[in-house]
């Protein structure tokens, strides 16, 4: 399976934050989800991608190539949509796509306006004037006009309703059929990464804790319920946090198989969805996860 | 039961929006959950209760009383959050507490800083250098330590990643323990609001679709597939909508005891998320709720 | 690049629609005005103009993920602001001429010299600061040139005679080659430090 992108050793450091050692692939054909705290180091990372920050040390590569000397070709593959509006405010899409559309040799116009159409957004209305989930699609449309083979995505659900996000989560689905192409999205809503990502990237306090298959993150990790005295230090280790209370404890572990191996029907094993697993390994260890 | 927030006949006309005759009642002890699309009346609607605006008719109380003769003593009892930074961005969070403190009549400073330490705020930061979950929690914080007994919150959870929005879910949890406090709280994430919301308003196109206690929707509320042949003039009636398909179809009813008596077996019925519920209620007529 | 540069007229669309009125206001009701000083004015105006829209976080992030090189989009800047100021100053002499008002082409010379010049300071200045501070730099930079203006020249008149007289002797052909020669230079050492300071810029 070839990688889109290849991060090896990556190390950025900023006077209240670092990255360290980031070793990531994002496979090809495959839509990756990213996510992780406010602040662990997701837009940096997206940066790197972008060539919008240039590594300290180590080694990013996209489609097999180095920023160095290919910055050109690689930007001409890649399409982005960004949390923020980076388009001009008082423009409008068609001054926009003036803009655009030259900057990429593959600027297809008749695509361009077929997702217009499809999207349901105006030519001729100020950006300023758009909802933010109209942003997103504006993006949306400028990504899949040059046909790009590799969509970043940074939180395109952020603020965006339930009814419309189901709408582009369709659309991404749709966009992703052809297998050509290889999407990676940040998001706070892990339940649209259930439903649509194959892979899970989860970055904590700028490390990489898991870069996984989201069969198998489903399948490893579970929460792990049961009776105090079942804890020692033995078992404890197949924990990567336990609570504990009046009743027993509460546990997440990483090795739901070993976990039933070892005890079996003394505990209650139930599927821990993203959101147990990002709210339990907050407060753990790195090397145990 | 007592209502805290009462609306009565409230129209309001904006130049692209409108609210028309609008009834709504927030009861006193339970937090209440409000959804709807982007543009659907949110944000209008928690302006009117805040008298932000003013409605073109109608009534508006709060704690029974009216903001024409009660202003004071009504905003001295509500603590607010919205969705943007409404605080002076250059300030930091001891300043801004200089500022909102004295306008209060129950400003509790201990409680104040319980809340920023468990946050873990920066005081002496300008709030421009805090990230949007910083921001969200700075908002929070204030609105928590003038012991308000109504808390209206615009979309508190917006950009906050998995983790904080947990914790900040328990928040609320912990302060609506003793039975004396109401929360109204829009959201767009509505697993957060299965988790603790007791009622639930959805409001689209500027009228109220539902104000349900969660656990009629739960319970009534249901998919239900089946065989196209099932549908005809009677049994479409059980429906707020119905998608066809080759397959078969796909509908919402609310009235899921009604259905199992009249399909039995014949059908699927599969529990509705909230997401759902929008979802469908999104292309039906508002008349059926 | 040349759609980077011609980007620049697509986001002032309605800035172009005030510049030939501004120009002929000046024209017209500034009869007092030095020709030199309308030809600074006209050149200035626009690429200055088009950078107060780049200055913006959220624009570097969408130019430099667009199929361009960080080389590229400070070139486009230089070389626009050139353009620019070129296609500027001969609108405002067609103006001149369609007016009736007096101009020599030293005028025009001396006053494309300075606006060039004053491009070559801007233009780092503008990259190494934060957005936001560009406005405050402007104000900031006004007043230490009212200020230091004075002294200044009284320095060079006292201490730097021998220059001085070397400028009234020298012959207007010198003259003018030598300012353009440190011009030239001056504008292409602005134009390495900025790409200095914008290759190395995280946005």
């Amino acid at each position: 399976m070839k990688n889109i992108v290849e991060f090896k050793n990556v190390t950025k450091c900023f006077k209240d934050f670092s990255l360290e050692n980031i070793n990531l692939q994002i496979k090809q054909g495959y839509v990756t989800g990213f996510v992780g705290a406010n602040g662990a180091g997701k837009s940096t990372t997206m940066k790197l991608m972008m060539n919008l920050l240039q590594a300290d040390t180590g080694e990013v590569k996209i489609f097999g190539m180095d920023y160095a000397g290919n910055e050109k070709e690689i930007k001409e593959r890649m399409g982005f949509v960004y949390d923020s509006n980076v388009f001009y405010e008082s423009l409008n899409l068609k001054d926009i796509r003036r803009i655009i559309a030259p900057a990429y040799k593959n600027w297809d116009d008749k695509t361009f306006y077929n997702y217009i159409k499809i999207f349901e957004l105006p030519l001729n209305k100020a950006i300023k004037t758009f909802s933010k989930g109209m942003q997103m699609k504006a993006s949306l449309a400028m990504a899949l006009s040059h046909d790009a083979e590799f969509i970043m995505m940074d939180e395109p659900t952020a603020g965006l309703d339930p009814v419309f996000r189901r709408e582009l989560l369709d659309i991404l689905q749709e966009i992703m059929e052809d297998g050509r192409r290889t999407l990676f999205f940040s998001t706070h809503i892990t339940s649209d990464l259930e439903r649509i990502a194959d892979y899970i990237t989860f970055i904590q306090k700028g490390k990489i804790l898991f870069n996984d298959s989201m069969q198998n993150v489903q399948d490893r990790y579970a929460l792990v319920k049961g009776s105090i005295d079942l804890l020692n230090q033995d078992t404890e280790k197949l924990f990567i946090k336990t609570e504990r209370s009046s009743y027993g404890f509460q546990a997440l572990t990483n090795d739901a198989a070993e976990v039933k191996i070892l005890l079996g029907d003394r505990v209650v094993v139930e599927e821990a969805t993203l959101e147990d697993i990002m709210f339990y390994a907050k407060g753990a260890k790195h090397q145990n996860v | 039961m007592e209502n805290v927030i009462e609306l009565r006949g409230v129209s309001k006309a904006l130049k692209a929006f409108t609210i028309d005759n609008m009834d709504l009642q927030i009861k006193q002890g339970f937090v209440t959950g409000f959804i709807g699309a982007n543009g659907a009346g949110k944000s209008t609607t928690m302006k009117l209760i805040m008298n932000l605006l003013q409605p073109d008719n109608g009534e508006v109380s709060v704690f029974g009383l009216d903001y024409a003769s009660h202003e004071k003593e009504i905003k001295d009892r509500i603590g607010f959050v919205y969705d943007s930074n409404i605080f002076y961005e250059s300030l930091n969070l001891k300043d801004i507490s200089r500022i909102v403190a004295p306008a209060y009549k129950r400003w509790n400073h201990q409680q104040f800083k319980a809340y920023v330490n468990q946050f873990e705020l920066p005081l002496n930061k300008p709030i421009k250098k805090f990230s949007k979950g910083m921001q969200m929690k700075a908002s929070i914080a204030i609105a928590l330590s003038h012991d308000a007994e109504l808390i209206i919150m615009d979309e508190p959870t917006a950009g906050l990643d998995p983790t904080s929005r947990r914790e900040l879910l328990d928040i609320f949890q912990e302060v609506m323990v003793d039975g004396k406090r109401t929360i109204l709280f829009s959201t767009h994430i509505t697993s957060d609001l299965d988790r603790i919301a007791d009622y639930i308003v959805l409001i689209d196109e500027g009228k109220i679709l539902f104000d349900k206690p969660i656990y009629e929707l739960q319970e009534q509320y249901a998919l239900v597939k089946g065989s196209t042949e099932l549908l005809d003039p009677d049994t479409e009636a059980y429906f707020i909508k119905i998608d066809r398909s080759p397959n078969g179809f796909q509908a919402l009813t609310k009235d899921a005891t009604k259905v199992k008596e009249v399909f039995g077996n014949h059908v699927v019925i599969e529990e509705a998320s909230l997401e759902e519920i929008m979802f469908y209620m999104k292309g039906a007529d508002s008349h059926y709720d | 690049m040349i759609n980077l540069i011609r980007r620049d007229l697509i986001i002032q669309k309605f800035q172009l629609y005030l510049f030939i009125p501004c120009i002929l206001f000046f024209i017209i009701f500034g009869s007092h005005l030095s020709a030199f000083f309308i030809i600074v004015f006209a050149g200035f105006f626009i690429p200055i103009n088009a950078y107060s829209y780049d200055e913006k976080a959220e624009t570097n992030i969408l130019l430099n993920s667009l199929p361009y090189t960080r080389t590229q989009i400070i070139a486009s800047r230089y070389i626009g602001a050139i353009f620019y100021m070129a296609v500027s100053i001969g609108i405002t002499i067609v103006l001149f001429s369609l007016f009736n008002r007096a101009f020599t082409w030293t005028d025009i010379a001396i006053g494309a010299g300075i606006t060039l010049a004053m491009f070559a300071f801007a233009f780092p200045l503008f990259y190494l600061l934060k957005p936001g501070y560009i406005g405050t730099a402007i104000v900031i930079g006004f007043i230490l040139l009212v200020i230091l203006s004075q002294p200044a020249i009284t320095f060079l008149g006292e201490y730097l005679t021998p220059i001085v007289q070397f400028f009234a002797s020298a012959s207007t052909t010198i003259l003018y080659l030598s300012s353009a020669g440190i011009l030239i230079v001056l504008y292409a050492a602005s134009w390495l430090i900025s790409q200095m300071i914008y290759q190395r810029k995280a946005f």
